[in-house]
């Protein structure tokens, strides 16, 4: 087993440094309802990720420039509290949360029946409050559930799921430390009901084999995280 | 923040209400609303806390760095306090910089903490002119329903006091305790319905008038005042409410020493 | 995922999520929150199923109001212009109250002298226009300027559960509180009367929405 530096990410019995086996997702919990002067808002844990979802609207979209004549605009908005990761992060404006803003946003009005909402504006506020690894999957897993817990319509959920490659082995959901040394990151967005795609990322090295192995490991687990954003709609508690 | 419209008939049912001593809750005029504090939540930070005051909910956060002390004093860290309230915590604030008004709200929880002295800056150097800990609190609302100002103060000081150095992760010596030599306490009380009332949610404040703030250290020592708003009061309504934050902030302070232990 | 398939058809009170197959289309009709995909009936809310003869509907666990003509409605004055009031009635977007439909006694100018911004009103909704803006009337039985008492605000689904059978329990807080109650389809709740029949009457209401809420999480209310 290549070993990437001098640290085994991964045991001779194929498990991983936190106990999971290469398909294995990191535990999660799913409660909506924790904003509550919000119209919908959920919470995910998922590892250490704690991310909160707030949505408004729909409302009258402002300025008028902004509107569109025969649909809604989604006004998404990620963003990671200063004191979400190790090195604290100065508030203000951030390329890479602008960039993941507008990818959340684009995956997101794939689902959402905008078109039953002419001129208005949504607004999904994505605050990171503890950040691990694959902050921008929970934050477009989560926005899809706050999005339903405010009676938005949908034609259906968005669940995102990475997977990635480590000492040369591709394994589902990388944590930190897997993050850190990982060798390819390939973040989806998936339609539990279709198993269509509405978001896809991918940075790093993978062969064809291993980005087939990659993409098949992210839709099996895409139906798993569903279960649980099922059920927190249903029941609203914590899974 | 976008002004939202204020009703004439909140504000005189506002009075109405307090004609009777009555409030639009049900609670009496010095009652708070129901206050849960927890800490130790948010693992990446070096100390935190989460208050929940009925509907209005704040995280607070401390990190620590490295800096250079002030050629004017080079014996002393630093204290850095910002409070930021995002479109998250309710559909009238804005995107974009910070407002006057969470800019406000940053700078009296910070006179409050800075002020008392709980904080031995002189401690935080670590060799003069050369080296010191800046402490930044970074305070954080997900949900705002009203007297943010008293759930960022006491988050803030809980954060703070359940905050360890980070020296092994700075290679400066091995981790320890931030020491707080005294726990400053904010109260906020609203003009509502032309009266004075503690800890007012939000349509409270949306029908009232001025707030006034006041920052209590041990022994009921006063660390920082302000008042916000529009509005007028007397000296007489003001040692009313002084009054009753000298109970309210022992009680508050009793809380925070139950939670994080002496 | 297929394993989703409701092979049995949308049962009644079910509760789903968006994106939810609820079986084939067959002799349903599609209403509230549904859509049909594939000749298959799938939600788009997240709410309860209401089957109503041959039409599935959603009612939502939460709502943002959407006004409907002949909607009875509160809204607050948020502008005006010399013949023109602005409404805020809770709903995406505000409404209009041309001074053709508003109080007989105005006259183009005199807008705020009769009802000026802040103030509120019950009034009914007169047309909605396909993207949502509405025109409001005054003109109508027990239409008018709101001048006492105090508006609560609900839910908007919450209005149904208390005109349920027969308007039990909006009979009950009438009665136990000696208050005049009006509810309107926005979520608005007028409530006039003496202070302490209107304290009664909110903790009623806080009641309803709690219970509502913990309904909504499963509780065993």
């Amino acid at each position: 087993m290549g070993g990437y530096g001098d640290i085994e990410m991964i045991d001779e019995n194929g498990l991983r440094m936190d106990g999971r086996t290469a398909t294995d997702v990191r535990p999660i919990t799913i409660e909506t309802g924790v904003v509550p002067v919000a119209d919908g808002s959920c919470r995910m844990t998922w590892g250490t990720n704690d991310v909160i979802v707030a949505v408004y609207g729909p409302m009258e979209a402002h300025p008028r420039k902004i509107q569109r004549q025969d649909r809604a605009v989604l006004d998404v908005r990620y963003n990671m509290a200063p004191f979400s990761t190790t090195d604290r992060i100065r508030p203000g404006f951030n390329r890479r949360s602008r960039e993941i803003s507008k990818v959340t946003s684009d995956a997101l009005e794939s689902v959402v029946l905008l078109e039953m909402y002419p001129r208005s504006k949504i607004r999904v506020e994505i605050e990171v409050i503890c950040a691990e690894a694959g902050t921008r999957c929970v934050g477009l897993t989560a926005a899809s559930v706050a999005l339903a817990h405010a009676g938005i319509p949908m034609s259906d959920l968005v669940v995102s799921v990475a997977s990635g490659k480590i000492n040369d082995i591709v394994v589902c959901d990388l944590n930190k430390e897997e993050d850190n040394y990982g060798e390819a990151d390939l973040p989806m967005g998936i339609l539990p009901n279709s198993g269509e795609i509405v978001f896809l990322q991918m940075d790093g090295d993978l062969s064809q084999e291993e980005f087939q192995t990659a993409w098949d490991y992210n839709v099996a687990a895409a139906y798993e995280v569903h279960k649980i954003m099922i059920e927190a709609l249903k029941n609203g508690g914590v899974n | 923040m976008a002004i939202p419209l204020v009703s004439k008939l909140l504000r005189a049912h506002l009075l109405e209400l307090a004609s009777k001593d009555e409030r639009l809750d049900g609670r009496g005029r010095w009652e708070g609303r129901e206050t849960n504090l927890e800490i130790d939540i948010l693992p990446r930070a070096e100390g935190s806390a989460k208050v929940t005051m009925g509907d209005t909910i704040v995280y607070a956060g401390v990190k620590f760095q490295l800096m250079k002390p002030y050629p004017d004093r080079p014996n002393e860290g630093g204290l850095m306090c910002g409070a930021e309230v995002r479109p998250v915590a309710g559909r009238n604030w804005e995107p974009g910089p910070p407002s006057a008004e969470s800019i406000e709200l940053g700078r009296v929880v910070d006179r409050g903490i800075r002020e008392s002295g709980c904080i031995d800056v002189k401690s935080l150097c670590i060799i003069p002119g050369e080296k010191a800990w800046q402490v930044i609190l970074d305070l954080f609302a997900i949900s705002d329903d009203g007297n943010l100002f008293d759930a960022f103060a006491l988050a803030g000081i809980a954060a703070l006091k359940t905050a360890t150095l980070p020296c092994e992760r700075f290679e400066v010596g091995q981790d320890q305790k931030l020491e707080l030599s005294s726990l400053p306490i904010m109260c906020s009380y609203h003009k509502v319905g032309n009266r004075f009332v503690y800890d007012a949610n939000y349509k409270e404040e949306l029908g009232g008038d001025e707030r006034i703030h006041i920052t209590l250290g041990e022994d009921d020592h006063v660390h920082s005042l302000q008042k916000g708003l529009k509005g007028i009061f007397s000296a007489e309504e003001f040692v009313e409410i002084m009054e009753k934050a000298k109970d309210t902030s022992k009680e508050l302070r009793k809380l925070v020493n139950s939670v994080v232990g002496e | 995922m297929s394993g989703n398939n409701n092979a049995d058809g949308p049962q009644d009170s079910q509760t789903v999520v968006p994106g939810e197959n609820l079986g084939q289309s067959n002799e349903f009709e599609a209403g509230h929150g549904i859509m049909i995909r594939n000749d298959n009936l799938v939600a788009t809310k997240n709410g309860k199923i209401k089957i109503n003869g041959k039409t599935v509907s959603i009612e939502p666990i939460h709502s943002t109001y959407i006004p409907r003509p002949s909607d009875l409605v509160i809204g607050y004055v948020e502008g005006c212009t010399n013949n023109i009031w602005f409404i805020d009635i809770g709903a995406p977007f505000n409404a209009i109250l041309p001074m053709s439909l508003g109080p007989s006694k105005a006259s183009f100018g005199s807008t705020r002298q009769v009802i000026d911004i802040g103030e509120a009103i019950l009034c009914r909704v007169q047309e909605v226009e396909e993207t949502h803006s509405s025109v409001v009337t005054m003109k109508g039985m027990g239409l008018r300027k709101i001048r006492s008492g105090s508006i609560d605000d609900v839910d908007p689904h919450l209005i149904i559960q208390l005109l349920e059978n027969n308007q039990e329990h909006l009979k009950n807080m009438k009665e136990d509180s000696d208050c005049r109650i009006i509810t309107a389809d926005n979520g608005r709740i007028w409530i006039d009367g003496e202070v302490e029949g209107i304290i009664t009457v909110r903790n009623s209401l806080n009641s309803l929405s709690n219970n509502s809420r913990l309904l909504e999480q499963g509780g065993v209310a």
